[in-house]
């Protein structure tokens, strides 16, 4: 196959062996920081606003269906920095959202490293779609 | 009853129930959703919008934490996820930007009878042994052209319960890609993983074994859903309290899940999946009614 032999001629081309274990390191890793920020923010919520957490859920879901959490970047951030727990939780769930596309990320260098044109192009291009999707998301709502 | 639920006791239910969920999530690479959508609107009464968002973090959930371990374990096969990734966001970008041009009634009856027929085949199907002699599948000889052949999708997997390296052959590339592209505007259109379809998309159209089909959707579901949660997110859609606690129990279920997939033999699994399946057409068909 090209693609084979093209990866030879690569500076420490990774094996397909070698792409998969990136891969699978990548979403790992990502999967085990979303779950600590998702443990930490339950903890600092418990701790610095045990009254939002003991009260009556649903009503109170249904009364902040629409604002009262954070639910932009800016306001994750923010949340963070005066040390909502809430905030802390939004971010575990971001990150968790992100990690396929890391792991996508990563497969694209990995095959390119490899000299993998072809899968180079395609993984590059639905990174593209998601990402544009990504500001389409985030421009009409 | 309900209204006097607190945080706290919401917390530990969601999170037992997502056990479950992201368990079997992972184990068939679908994201869950069918678990706890359900759950959230017919037993918390929680606004749909809310049990949508907290979904398709569960997706997300479900994809990384089951992914992570079978890629690792050369289950998933990362060129045909890559590769089907194309269309299937194509297809969610389509089918969010067609939102509002279809009759949701109509689109969920519509899926209720793709899922029903799916089913049914693949329980026919399922007589005979596609794990043990898929590559007897040859695929047709000269319909694939040169840059398919390019693609090198063919690969091998270990199977732990039948103890022997299972080699397969990709069949109708060309019919697959086509599926997963109207899977992804399913996705879009209704805000689901859809995963259901996208697992007989690859093990009956492309004939790739049952366990690798639902490994590979499961990377797949994570990518499709990423590509529309933000939307979600912006919205207002995905509370904190509630998605947190689904998704730290699916991250711990699918983690199972996903040590369960390599043990679990091809035909039970796939009795699993057409019984999740049928569980999810009934839901779709009596949207579509009621």
């Amino acid at each position: 196959m090209a693609s084979e032999t093209l990866a030879y001629g690569a500076l420490m081309p990774p094996s397909p062996r070698g792409v998969r274990a990136a891969v699978g390191k990548v979403l790992r890793l990502g999967v085990l920081a979303s779950a600590a920020l998702l443990v930490a923010g339950y903890l600092v919520g418990l701790i610095s606003d045990p009254g939002a957490f003991t009260s009556h859920a649903l009503e109170q879901a249904h009364l902040r269906a629409r604002a009262s959490f954070p639910h932009s970047f800016r306001a994750v951030f923010d949340g963070i920095c005066h040390g909502s727990g809430e905030a802390i939780i939004a971010a575990g769930v971001l990150l968790l959202i992100m990690t396929p596309v890391a792991g996508l990320l990563t497969a694209a260098i990995a095959f390119a490293r490899r000299r993998d044109r072809l899968f180079g192009v395609i993984a590059a291009s639905v990174l593209a779609i998601i990402l544009g999707s990504f500001v389409l998301g985030s421009l009409t709502s | 009853m309900i209204a006097s639920v607190t945080i706290v006791e919401l917390s530990l239910v969601l999170f037992a129930v997502a056990i479950v969920a992201g368990m079997l999530g992972s184990l068939l690479g679908l994201g869950g959703g069918f678990v706890i959508v359900p759950v959230l609107t017919l037993v918390f009464h929680l606004d749909i919008r809310l049990a949508i968002g907290t979904s398709i973090v569960a997706v997300a959930a479900t994809s990384s934490a089951g992914a992570a371990r079978n890629v690792s374990q050369s289950i998933t096969n990362l060129r045909v996820a890559t590769f089907l990734a194309l269309a299937t966001t194509i297809g969610a970008v389509s089918g969010a930007l067609l939102s509002g041009v279809f009759d949701a009634r109509f689109l969920f009856g519509l899926f209720g009878i793709v899922l029903a027929i799916s089913g049914l085949q693949m329980l026919r199907h399922s007589r005979r042994t596609f794990s043990r002699a898929p590559s007897k599948v040859a695929p047709a000889a000269g319909s694939e052209g040169r840059l398919v052949r390019r693609l090198a999708l063919d690969s091998a997997y270990y199977d732990q319960a039948e103890r022997t390296e299972v080699p397969y052959v990709v069949a109708n590339t060309g019919l697959g890609l086509g599926l997963m592209y109207l899977a992804g505007g399913i996705s879009g259109l209704l805000g689901i993983g859809s995963g259901v379809l996208k697992v007989p998309a690859m093990d009956l159209a492309m004939h790739i074994p049952m366990k690798v089909s639902s490994a590979t959707s499961n990377l797949l579901i994570g990518l499709t859903a990423a590509a529309s949660a933000v939307v979600y997110f912006s919205r207002g859609d995905i509370d904190p309290l509630i998605a947190g606690p689904v998704a730290l129990g699916v991250l711990l279920g699918a983690t199972q899940g996903a040590r369960l997939l390599a043990g679990i033999r091809a035909d039970r699994l796939r009795v699993l999946f057409v019984t999740a399946l049928i569980v999810v057409a009934t839901q779709m068909l009596w949207k579509a009614i009621g």
